[in-house]
Order: C-alpha cells, then sequence, then structure tokens
C-alpha cells in the first residue's frame, strides 16, 4: 500500500499529466468473479459464468466492401477479433479484453476490463447476445482441426415484414482450445439454447419498441425523418418526439450520424444483436443522434437486459401500487414542477405525468432508495430521449450499479466519490489543490452536484448528454475524467478565486460558454472551429485516460472506512439526541455504547443471517436465479448504517446477541457450536468472519431475558428498535433507587399485569436471580450477615460452606426467598381475594411485624427431604377440596400447602419488596449488581474480553457438570436431585469449582421444587383417577421425566440451553431440504425430458444460403471523416 | 440585482459564511431570497447539495458580505450538512411556526451545531411562516396578492398550498414562548418572520451581522479593490446576487439594513 502509494507520488511528481495508478493489486477488496462478469458485460445479477473459451470472431465481409471505399478501411480495420467467448445462463458474451473468470483464474485476469479500455468499455470489441436471439448454431466443417462454429441470430427476422436486400447475420466464431474443451463448451450452449428460446416472444415485444428496428424497417431509400405511410408508428423515443430534442438539430448533425448509425446496424446487427466494433465507440464519442440515443443508452449500460427479463415490470409495477401513498410519492410530488423546467416536456402535464409514474415506480422497486432529489433531473434528461420503461430500467441501473449509495438515505455513494474525486485532484493537480486548500475552498461543495446530477444541471443539456453518451458506455470513471478536465482547463483562472464565491462564478461562467470557440483568435480555421466543449471531451479522455475504472475503485475503497465512519458518526449524534426525555437518564456515554453495540450487533447478526442463508442456498444447488430483476444487488454489504437503510429492530436472537455484550450473566454457558443458529452455521466453510463469529461469546437463552424483551419492545414481532433498547436500560441504570428496580423487576413477572405473581412466577424469579448471578456479583455485593440466613441448606452442604463466599450465601438468600414467598403469598380464590384487597392493607404490615423473626423459621426446601412437619402458613385457609386432597397427600413426602397446585397463590408487589429487603444479599443485588451488570461506556466491552482471551478462561463454564449437557438431561436431573455429584470440588477446580457447584446447587433446588410440585399433581390426577397404585419405579420415572421437562423449561435453560426444541427444529428443516432437493430432481429430470422433445435447431450442418448479399447504397463518405475529425 | 451605489468612503468590509439548515419545507430558500432579492421568484432549479449565494449588509461600522449556503431540505440529504457548515461563521436554523415537528427538527440542528461547527458560531433560531399566524402578515399588510402567491415560496410553493388557504386563520402551532424560551437557553437569537411578507427577514440577517465578534471576521477576503469581486451567480438569466464585473470595483451597499 505504501509502496504504491510511493510509485504515484513519484509518478505524479515526474509527469502530472500522463499521471497513471498501477495497476491495483487489490488485496482488501475481493469482489466476486460472478459479479466482475456481469460488471464487464452489463449482465444483470441473475447471470453467472459458466464457461469460457479463448476464440476468434470473425465476421463475414459486407459485399459492398469490393467497392473499395477508402473510409470503411479506416472504419473497419479487420473483421478477426481474438478475444475470450463466455457462456452465462441466458447470455454469449465476446469480448476483446481478454478477461477470465473461472475460479482459478487470477484476480488480474478477472479485472482486465477495468484498466485503460481505450472508448471501448469494459467490454471491448465484440457482442453480447441474450441466448433467446440465436436462431441457428452450425458446426463448420473445416480442412483445418479448427472447432468454428456459426450462429444465427434473429437479427431483422422477428418483425413479420421482410426488409429488402435483407440478410440473416452470421457470427463466425473459432474456438482455440482442446477439442474436449470445445465440446463442453457447446454442451452447455446447447442447454442455454434450450432454455432461451422460451425468451423469443420476450425479444419479439422487446425489440418491436426499438427504433433501430424502425429506422431498418422503414429505411427503404427514403428519407429517414419522413416515414409516414407505415401503418405502424414510430416507436416511443422520448419526449423529444413530442417537444423536439434540446440542441439545433442541424448543427448537431442528427441527420448525418442517424445514417451512419443505419449504415452500421445493418452490417453489425441492431438492439439485442448488436456487434461492437470499433466504430460502434466512434460514434458514441461523437454524440448520439437523438432518436437512437435512448436505445443506444440502455444498450451501452445494459438497462436493455433488465427490460429484456421482463419486458413488463414497469407497467405491472404501477398497476400492482396504483392508488397507493407514500412518504417518496409526497416528495416526487414536490419536485416535479422543478425538473428541468426550461425543457417545455416538462412544462405540459404529458412530460410531468411520465415522470412522476417513472419515479413513482422506481419508489415501489426499490423502497430502501424511495425518491432521492437530484433522481428528478436525471429521469426528466432521460425521458427526452426514453420511453417510460426504459427510462425507468435505466435508472435503475444507475442507482444499482452505475452510481452506488449516491441516492440512498446516507448518500455515501455521493461523499465516497466526491472524497476520491478530490483525492484524485490532489494527485493530478497538486498547484491548484494546494490553492483550494489556502483559500479554504472546499471542491466538493461545488463538485457534488455535478456528479449526483450527472452534470445535467450544470452545463447545457446538449453537453450534458454527450457526457452521458459517452458515460454509460464507459461508466462512472467518466463523470471524473470529465470534472478533472474542467479544473484542468479553467486551471489559470482558478488559481486566481480567493473562495467559494468567485470558484463557483469561474466555473459557472465557463459552463455557459462550452459552444464558443475553444481557440477565437487561432489562424487555423480548422482549430477554431473546436468549440470548448469538444476541447474538455479531448482533455478528460485523453489527458486523463490513466484515470480507469479500477483507479476508481482503488480509491473508494481507500477512503471507504473514513466516508462510512463520518456518516456512521453523524447519524449516531443525531439519533442520539432524537432519544427523547427518558435517555436523559443515561450519560451521552453510555447513550453512544448503547448506540454502538445496537448497531454493531444488528450489523453482526445480520451478516451472520446472510452467511446462513447463502449456505442455505448452496445447499437448493442455487438452480433459481434471482426472481427479481431489479433490487439491491444480493451480494451488497448490508446493514451498515453509513450504508443506507439499515435494519433498525433486533428479533429476539439478536437481542440476545446485544445482551450477551452487555451483561456477563448472557452469556451462554456451553461452548460455541451447540445452540441452535450455530447449528446451521458450524458448517460454513465461508470468510474468515464466519470463524470469528463461531468464536464469539454465545449468548445464553434464559426466560429472563425472553421477559426482559418482551418487556422492552412495544412490538414483539417487529423487535427492539434503539429506542425500545434505551429506555429499557434508562429504566433500569438511570435511577439509582432500590424501589425502582424492584418494582421493574416485579412487573417482569407480572404476566397477567393485575399486580400479582402466582406461584409458577415466584419460582421463575428465583430462577432467574440465580441465572442473573451464577457469574458472580463483580464485587456488587458484599455479605455482612451472619450465618442464620442459611441455615436451610442440608447439614451436609454445610460442612462445604465453612468458607462462605458472597455467591453462596445468595444461594441461601434465594433459598429463604422462595420460602418467604410462599409464606406471604396471598391465595388467589376469588372470595378470599375481596378480603385480601379489604385489609390488604394491615395486612402487609402485620407481615413486616412478623417477619422480623421469620429467619429462623425452617427453609422451604431441604434437599434431604426433612420438612414433613412443615407448618402451613396462617393465610393460606384452603377451601374444603383441597384440603381434603392435602390429606391425601400428607401421606406422600409433599406436605407443603404452599406447592398444592391445588391451591392457587400470589404475591403482591408490597409482599415481594418485602421478602427482597428483608434479605440483605437480595437488597444489594436490587440495589447495585442487577442495575450494574449491563455494562455500558463504563466497563470494557465483554466481547473484546472474550476475544483477547479464551471464553473458557474468564468466564464459568458447566463444562464439568453434566446436566449442562444437553444430551443427558435426564440423568443430570435424577442425578443433582439425588445430590450425589453436587457439593463434589474436583481438585484443583478453585473457585470456579466452587461456583460451579452453587449452580448446581441452584439447579438442584430449582428442580426439587419443580419435582415436589409435579408430584403434587400426579398426585391429585391419581387420586382423582381413584387409582391409589404407589409403584415406585413408575414414579421414579414419572420423576425423571418431570425433572428433566422442568429443566427443559426453565430453570436450566441458562445451561443447557434452547436444546429442547431444537433438534426437532433441525430434523424438520433438514426433512424440508431433502424435500427440497427431492423437488428439484424431479423438476430438472421432467426439463430434461421436456427438452430433448423439443427440435432445437442447433447442430444441423446444413450449409447457410446466403453470407452475403447486401447492397448498402446510403454511404456518406463525408460524414464518415467529419466524425474522425470530431474525434480528434 | 438591487442597490450598487458606489460607496464614497468604504468601509472595512468582510465575509462571513452563513449556512441555512432546518426541515425541508419550513422556507428556507425563499428566506434567502427574500434577503437577497428583495423578491420572489420562481425557483428554476432544485437545491442539489446546496445553493449558493451572496448578500452584502452595510453596518454603520463596516460591511458585512454573506456567503450563503443554502441547504436542500430533504431528510437524507442531511448527512451532507457537515460539509456545509465547516467553518461557517453563522447558522440560520429556520423552523415553521405552524408545524411543530419542524422545531424539534431545529433544535436537533441547534445541538449538532454546537457540538460540530465551528466554536463561536452565530446561531439564529428563525420560526418562518408568520403570514400564517394572526400576529403575522399585519405589519407588512398583504401586497399584491396574486404575485404572491404566484411564486410566492419558491421551491415550497408545492406544499404551502393549504398554508395559503388557511392564511386567514390561525395555523400557528409554536408558541412564540415556547421558541424563545429555548432560544434563551441556547443563547441564540431568535425572530419570527414572513418571507412572504418580508416580515422580520432583513432583521435577521442584520442581526447576525452584529453578532457576529469582531476578532471572528476575516477582514483580509472581501476588501473593496481586491481581486474578488466577480460574485457568485446562478446563472446569467436567474440573476439572484450580483454577478459584478472581473476587476471592476464596484463597492456595493448592502441590503437595506
Amino acid at each position: 500500500m505504501s509502496w504504491s502509494s510511493f510509485v504515484q507520488k513519484a509518478q505524479s511528481l515526474i509527469d502530472p499529466a500522463n499521471f497513471n495508478i498501477p495497476s491495483l493489486s487489490s488485496d482488501n477488496h475481493n469482489p466476486s468473479k460472478a459479479s466482475l462478469f456481469r460488471q464487464q458485460f452489463r449482465l444483470p445479477d441473475s447471470q453467472n459464468p459458466l464457461q469460457e473459451i479463448t476464440a476468434d470472431l470473425v465476421l463475414p465481409l459486407p459485399n459492398t466492401a469490393s467497392s473499395g471505399e477508402g473510409p470503411r478501411k479506416v472504419n473497419r480495420p479487420g473483421n478477426r477479433y481474438t478475444g475470450r467467448l463466455h457462456l452465462s445462463e441466458r447470455f454469449i458474451c465476446f469480448s476483446t479484453q481478454p478477461t477470465s473468470f473461472l475460479p482459478s483464474s487470477t484476480l488480474s485476469a478477472s479485472t482486465n476490463f477495468t484498466g485503460q479500455t481505450h472508448g471501448t468499455g469494459p467490454s471491448g470489441n465484440g457482442f453480447t447476445l441474450p441466448l433467446s436471439c440465436i436462431r441457428r448454431v452450425e458446426r463448420l466443417h473445416s480442412a483445418s482441426h479448427v472447432f468454428s462454429l456459426a450462429l444465427t441470430t434473429w437479427n431483422g427476422l422477428l418483425n413479420k415484414q421482410q426488409e429488402p436486400n435483407f440478410v440473416p447475420q452470421r457470427l463466425i466464431l473459432q474456438l482455440v482450445g482442446s477439442r474436449q474443451a470445445c465440446e463442453r463448451f457447446c454442451d452447455c450452449l446447447k442447454k442455454g439454447l434450450r432454455e432461451g428460446m422460451k425468451e423469443v416472444d420476450n425479444l419479439r415485444s422487446v425489440v418491436s419498441d426499438c427504433y433501430s428496428e424502425y429506422l431498418l424497417s422503414g429505411a427503404r431509400g427514403k428519407p429517414l425523418e419522413e416515414q409516414g405511410e407505415n401503418a405502424r408508428p414510430p416507436p416511443d423515443a422520448g419526449l423529444g418526439m413530442l417537444f423536439r430534442y434540446p440542441g439545433d438539430a442541424r448543427k448537431l448533425r442528427d441527420r448525418s450520424k442517424m445514417r451512419l448509425w443505419g449504415e452500421y446496424f445493418r452490417e453489425n446487427g441492431r438492439n439485442a444483436t448488436l456487434v461492437r466494433q470499433p466504430t460502434f465507440h466512434k460514434l458514441i464519442r461523437v454524440g448520439l443522434p437523438n432518436r437512437l440515443r435512448g436505445e443506444i443508452w440502455e444498450l451501452s449500460s445494459g438497462s436493455f437486459f433488465l427490460r429484456l427479463r421482463s419486458p413488463k415490470l414497469y407497467q405491472e409495477t404501477l398497476a400492482q401500487f396504483q392508488g397507493q401513498e407514500s412518504l417518496a410519492i409526497d416528495e416526487i410530488e414536490k419536485d416535479l414542477n422543478r425538473s428541468l423546467p426550461e425543457y417545455p416536456g416538462f412544462q405540459s402535464e404529458e412530460g410531468i405525468g411520465r415522470l412522476r409514474r417513472v419515479l413513482t415506480a422506481y419508489s415501489w422497486t426499490n423502497a430502501e432508495i424511495g425518491y432521492c432529489q437530484a433522481m428528478n433531473i436525471v429521469v426528466a434528461a432521460l425521458l427526452i430521449y426514453t420511453s417510460e420503461s426504459q427510462a425507468f430500467f435505466l435508472l435503475s441501473m444507475l442507482c444499482d450499479r452505475l452510481l452506488p449509495g449516491y441516492y440512498s438515505t446516507t448518500m455515501y455513494g455521493t461523499l465516497l466519490d466526491q472524497k476520491v474525486f478530490e483525492s484524485l485532484v490532489e494527485k493530478t493537480m497538486p498547484v491548484l489543490w494546494e490553492h483550494l486548500a489556502k483559500s479554504d475552498v472546499q471542491l466538493s461543495v461545488v463538485s457534488l452536484p455535478w456528479f449526483l446530477s450527472l452534470y445535467i444541471n450544470s452545463m447545457p443539456l446538449v453537453f450534458a448528454f454527450r457526457v452521458l453518451d459517452v458515460f454509460f458506455l464507459e461508466g462512472p470513471k467518466v463523470l471524473f475524467q470529465v470534472g478533472l478536465a474542467i479544473l484542468r482547463v479553467n486551471g489559470e483562472e482558478l488559481l486566481d478565486i480567493q473562495d467559494d464565491g468567485s470558484f463557483i462564478s469561474v466555473l459557472k461562467s465557463y459552463f455557459s460558454r462550452l459552444d464558443e470557440s475553444a481557440h477565437p483568435r487561432s489562424e487555423n480555421p480548422k482549430l477554431r472551429a473546436i468549440t470548448r466543449f469538444q476541447e474538455l471531451m479531448v482533455v478528460a479522455f485523453k489527458e486523463f485516460s490513466g484515470i480507469t475504472h479500477s483507479t476508481i475503485v482503488e480509491q473508494r475503497e481507500k477512503h471507504k472506512d473514513a466516508v462510512l465512519e463520518s456518516i456512521e458518526s453523524f447519524a449516531k449524534r443525531t439519533s442520539i439526541r432524537n432519544l427523547g426525555p427518558e435517555s436523559k437518564r443515561l450519560s451521552v456515554d453510555d447513550l453512544g455504547t448503547i448506540y454502538d453495540r445496537f448497531y454493531d450487533t444488528l450489523y453482526q447478526w445480520q451478516q451472520h443471517q446472510r452467511l446462513v442463508e447463502e449456505e442455505r442456498k448452496r445447499q437448493e444447488k442455487k438452480k433459481s436465479e434471482r426472481l427479481s430483476t431489479l433490487g439491491p444487488p444480493a451480494n451488497a454489504e448490508m446493514g451498515r448504517v453509513g450504508l443506507g437503510p439499515s435494519p433498525t429492530h433486533m428479533d429476539y436472537d439478536a437481542f440476545r446477541e446485544f445482551l450477551a455484550a452487555t451483561s456477563k450473566w448472557a452469556v451462554s454457558d456451553t461452548p460455541a457450536g451447540s445452540r441452535k443458529d450455530s447449528q446451521g452455521y458450524s458448517s460454513l466453510r465461508g470468510p474468515n468472519k464466519s470463524l470469528l463469529w463461531a468464536n464469539r461469546r454465545q449468548p445464553a437463552d434464559h426466560e429472563f431475558m425472553q421477559r426482559l424483551y418482551r418487556k422492552w419492545s412495544t412490538d414483539p414481532e417487529e423487535g427492539l428498535n434503539l429506542q425500545n433498547v434505551v429506555n429499557g436500560l434508562a429504566r433500569l441504570k438511570g435511577s439509582p433507587d432500590i424501589m425502582n428496580n424492584i418494582n421493574y423487576f416485579f412487573d417482569l413477572y407480572d404476566d397477567s399485569g393485575n399486580g400479582q405473581v402466582d406461584r409458577e412466577g415466584i419460582l421463575k424469579i428465583s430462577e432467574a436471580l440465580l441465572f442473573l448471578s451464577r457469574r458472580g456479583f463483580e464485587g456488587t455485593i458484599t455479605a455482612t450477615q451472619s450465618l442464620e440466613d442459611l441455615n436451610g441448606i442440608s447439614d451436609r452442604e454445610h460442612a462445604e460452606q465453612n468458607r462462605l463466599t458472597v455467591d453462596e450465601r445468595f444461594l441461601g438468600s434465594v433459598s429463604a426467598f422462595i420460602r418467604r414467598c410462599f409464606e406471604y403469598a396471598d391465595p388467589s380464590h376469588p372470595e378470599n381475594q375481596k378480603a385480601a384487597k379489604q385489609d390488604g392493607a394491615t395486612e402487609v404490615t402485620e407481615k413486616l411485624d412478623s417477619f422480623a423473626i421469620g429467619d429462623d423459621e425452617e427453609d422451604l426446601i431441604d434437599v434431604d427431604d426433612n420438612k414433613e412437619n412443615k407448618s402451613s402458613p396462617p393465610e393460606a385457609s384452603q377451601p374444603a377440596a383441597s384440603t381434603e386432597a392435602a390429606r391425601h397427600r400428607s401421606t406422600s413426602e409433599s406436605a407443603n400447602p404452599a406447592l398444592d397446585p391445588n391451591n392457587p397463590l400470589h404475591i403482591t408487589l408490597p409482599t415481594f419488596r418485602m421478602v427482597v429487603l428483608a434479605d440483605e444479599l437480595l437488597e444489594q443485588f436490587f440495589e447495585s449488581y442487577f442495575p450494574q451488570s449491563f455494562h455500558l461506556s463504563d466497563y470494557p466491552h465483554p466481547a473484546a474480553l472474550a476475544a483477547s482471551s479464551s471464553l473458557s478462561s474468564n468466564l464459568t463454564t458447566f463444562s464439568n457438570i453434566g446436566s449442562a449437557k444437553p444430551s443427558n438431561v435426564t440423568a443430570a436431573g435424577a442425578v443433582s436431585v439425588a445430590g450425589a455429584s453436587g457439593g463434589i470440588v474436583p481438585p484443583g477446580k478453585g473457585l470456579r469449582g466452587v461456583l460451579d457447584n452453587i449452580v448446581t446447587d441452584g439447579i438442584r433446588m430449582a428442580a426439587e421444587v419443580k419435582k415436589r410440585m409435579d408430584e403434587a399433581q400426579r398426585d391429585l390426577e391419581r387420586n382423582a383417577l381413584g387409582r391409589e397404585e404407589d409403584d415406585e419405579e413408575d414414579d421414579e420415572d414419572d420423576f425423571r421425566r418431570g425433572s428433566a421437562a422442568a429443566m427443559a423449561g426453565g430453570i436450566s435453560s441458562w445451561g443447557a440451553g434452547a436444546y429442547g426444541a431444537d433438534p426437532q427444529r433441525g430434523g424438520v428443516r433438514d426433512a424440508d431440504r431433502d424435500l427440497l432437493e427431492g423437488a428439484e430432481v424431479v423438476s430438472v429430470r421432467g426439463k430434461d425430458e421436456a427438452s430433448s422433445l423439443l427440435d432445437v435447431k442447433e447442430g444441423a450442418d446444413k450449409p447457410d444460403t446466403g453470407g452475403n448479399g447486401n447492397d448498402i447504397s446510403a454511404h456518406d463518405a463525408e460524414v464518415v471523416s467529419k466524425v474522425v475529425e470530431f474525434e480528434s | 440585482m438591487s442597490e450598487s451605489a458606489g460607496a464614497n468612503a468604504p468601509k472595512p468590509s468582510s465575509s462571513v459564511k452563513l449556512v441555512l439548515l432546518g426541515e425541508a419545507a419550513v422556507g428556507k430558500s425563499s428566506l434567502v431570497l427574500r434577503f437577497v432579492n428583495n423578491d420572489f421568484q420562481e425557483n428554476k432549479e432544485p437545491t442539489i447539495g446546496a445553493a449558493f449565494l451572496t448578500q452584502k449588509c452595510t453596518l454603520p461600522t463596516r460591511t458585512i458580505k454573506f456567503e450563503i449556503w443554502d441547504t436542500a431540505g430533504q431528510e437524507r440529504f442531511a448527512s451532507l450538512a457537515p460539509m456545509y457548515y465547516r467553518n461557517a461563521q453563522a447558522a440560520l436554523v429556520v423552523y415553521d411556526v405552524t408545524k411543530p415537528s419542524s422545531l424539534t427538527k431545529a433544535k436537533h440542528w441547534v445541538a449538532e451545531l454546537q457540538r460540530q461547527a465551528s466554536p463561536g458560531i452565530v446561531i439564529a433560531l428563525v420560526g418562518n411562516k408568520l403570514d400564517l399566524t394572526n400576529d403575522g402578515g399585519d405589519a407588512s399588510a398583504a401586497p399584491e396578492p396574486e404575485n404572491e402567491s404566484a411564486g410566492a415560496d419558491g421551491d415550497e410553493a408545492a406544499e404551502e398550498g393549504e398554508g395559503h388557504d388557511a392564511s386567514s386563520g390561525n395555523a400557528r402551532k409554536v408558541s412564540t414562548r415556547e421558541a424563545n424560551t429555548y432560544a434563551e437557553e441556547e443563547s441564540l437569537l431568535f425572530f419570527e418572520t414572513s418571507a412572504k411578507t418580508g416580515t422580520n427577514v432583513v432583521d435577521v440577517f442584520t442581526a447576525i451581522a452584529n453578532a457576529i465578534p469582531e476578532s471572528s471576521l476575516k477582514t483580509g477576503r472581501g476588501a473593496a479593490g481586491s481581486g474578488q469581486t466577480a460574485l457568485g451567480a446562478r446563472s446569467g438569466d436567474d440573476s439572484r446576487v450580483n454577478l459584478g464585473e472581473r476587476n471592476a470595483a464596484t463597492a456595493k451597499e448592502g441590503c437595506a439594513c
């Protein structure tokens, strides 16, 4: 990089005029070969390079050549071109630019066309034929071993009327390569031709709209302009047909140009079957004739192929969205009256109507862009020469290919190209550049409209169209070349300017005098005749011929990050300011962190999704081409804020990623690869990114996170936007108020919204508390309390808890929490509710009074099953039915009425508060740990941590615990309840081992609770069925199943992940895929059978009857020589 | 253009870069047109990026030449704004008194400028379309109604259509007090204007000219007699601004301020 910039500098010093950038050895950008192939031949996104082979293109000499006219020889130096023949799904392309897109080809072979093209554009001499316009392919016998094919096209045959002296177009291709390679190419071509036959109707309808077709069919030696007697009206060649074309047709030599084009078409085919020879490019350079301008723009830009693919798309889009409204439409409406208002066509309803329809249709097909000011000007200009449908496809070619990102919602392409332009000026005209810098003139404020509206708004129309002619052929580099030439031509005057005002005024006056002589005082009349515009073109394309497509690509790549960053920092500032009052509770740094993390997560997530999607497509053998011909390119880098409309909402999975980057507890315990979305992922052999992604922290999936997601989102279907996340975090972190946090937590579990959390909810809260605390408290909680609190923990464990850690104590706190909740819970029966409401307040105070001494009560859960004598809470007055049930159960091990599923109960917020505040650790949990566990700007990005050291080394993992492994949940559940493995700390495990144990305890405890509940439930059922069986084995099985379900359902989802539903899902997906593949096989087979029935005229070595016989009389030698003069 | 009388005693002259920001359709271009041309003309060219205009403003002690960048209103052009407010010494942040959302947007622009633009930038908050309210319009009456409606609000003519119909009633949605309080909090100049009637338009620019600290003026530039007299003009026929002859040093009286 530094070497090449040094070379550049050296070169610009030595000879700034011949400045040339060394061919790019890009390692930082690597577009796919397919996209380069499409770029070179301007093919739709659906096309991929399938076959290629070196070949000679031999064009039969027109018979008029025998007359031996001089100019013809000048025009057509030879009829044999060596180049490369390419085959895609629907196209056969030949170019003298020797490019290769084979997987094995080097980058420079694939980007060959981006270098100097000497005016031919990227596709060089040759042809780009849709396969549908090939009528016949013959294998020619030849004496030597040359493998020759003759392609006969539909050129001129699609019209019903036979043209006089018509000779079918026949192209001879001599393939160079092994016999095998040639055969392979032909096989593939055969297949393509069969497919192509289906599109002949499209071809016919599209071709009939082409002015060239009309021109040739009606030529018959009559003047071109007065074709009146034909029944068919001439095709729509733009508003110019109704309102006159800009400029003086005579001065523009329109008639001569038309004759030249007519002749060119006769010899080289027209529209879809056109063959590019050097004259083609020269004729474009000298300016297109009015009526053919639109058609040639279409052909050279490739938008013709889009139209060919879906000829009705424009009309269908309009019909489909008829009557609908959008923001874009409002914006379009505002600008209709000020789009080239000086052109008469746009002072009429006819012109305005066309403009409205084209802009509207495009805004529907590409909602991401919608409408951007300046598009109105560009489309208005196009419409002078094109039909609505043509303008529609040209616009889409502009937005998607030629001016990427120009009109996007962030306009990053515009800003990027301004940076590129500035750097090119700096390199090619350092003196001027320094002067501008010294005068504090920012070049881009002046040059931006040049690029954004393709000079249409800056130069007089006639000249802007000349620039457009070349632009559509050669691509975006033309804009830069012309821009540089403008500055170069005005260099001296510009060195005198002092400020923006004088800078603008110099250029304004230059543009207004483009038609004047460049050398008004010259003695030489020829020199005097050269206009300033001609001078500009010469400077642009000769002096700046070193500015190639690859120059631009390289420069764009260089500046892209800086430009995107500045846009993104602007967007960030703006959107943080827009977050509203709630966000003020967080610091600006915190907001910035949230913003970055939010969009980073979204971006990463989308990249990930895209890769998964790509993989899926690949597995579908990518038989299906992209259905829509329009829309943003498939391989665009999506999601970056700076690039335009990016996703603004996260779904739950992305939210998990976000949380994992924010809070330690949200990071999964299982190493990468076992979660559901990494499943599809690990199979990817994609770019490096996938590795990074796979190695990143895996987010956990816990019920608590789901609750947070639902709580934060305004519409869970739509996802979370930045505002939701900021508001959510602001409520948690914004005020250091414990009550606020307790209330918030309670709210999370208040499913019915009536201020009550039921038994299930209480258990879930306790699970969440354990989930949140399983990675320790990061020093936010200190225990000063005595051991009292932990008296519920089993004796066996007491032994181990001599060294009591905060974490262990917290476990005890949670255990006590459950106990107290059940103890102070209110029964949920309606009749009792009334009473509860009446004396609710007094009850609460009573409870509080009694609570002070509640600590020494027995714990609800005792792992050693010694709590048969649990006393029932006084509030839980049971209805008769349930007391009976309870009596039944009293014989079993579960006598706790709090666990009786038949005895619904709930806690209210005051109870919850009370229970929390009664425990020091819980109090601290809500006061400091919980809000602080959301790390914003005050804490380094956990992702960075995870990246710097391996996941397992700084985060607790559960790999040593059986229960964390999805595969053996059942066993693990049983084991942990039995308490066999719970307390054992493997030697050398240290603190982590202790932590793991604590968590295991938590799992055990929660599982135990579940178990009791399940058993109670089963008891009930059994009783109801009147069966008194007490089969222990049965019980055990049931129990296992029950606890496994409980684990999967809630408690252990933080450990074991979302495996529960997963294998099933994966299975379904696989099945789907199989099905698809099956379907594909079937359809392919079907097709083969069908196509074998087709009679494809191919391979029949039938000698062609007439290779010549063309009689062209309309030949204007004088004009041809003029053409040459124009060019010089 | 308007006033171009020879100044007998050339005052110190300096140029000031001023940028107009604000939501689409609040009348930015109209304000500038009123200030620069003291008239309305049909806006023949849409604003691509930004339009550049200049106008002089003569104060008792000095002459200020405003170099005005009138930015495009469409939302997506906002990301180009930093290009235009770079090095600006003054900014006009415009909102529409009949549209509360436009004040919110204006506040965002003020915050953006205060954080990102050159320090010491003079910011004026301007509530436009006063003519649509009861208290507006009376000051300058309503002269030549058909002339006004024809080319009145330039590029925003289309969306002001409804506004004109409602001009009989009071369409005000943003109270003067609210905006003024905000302006005081942020120490901004504050005006309510009507580009249509001309109310307060010149006052805004005069106030800005007065508020520019002497020290921040680039006195080396734009002084009479220097090579810099060719002023920017949008085009020959649409002379919104002075189009001076090269090397013909004609000092101009400024606007009527």
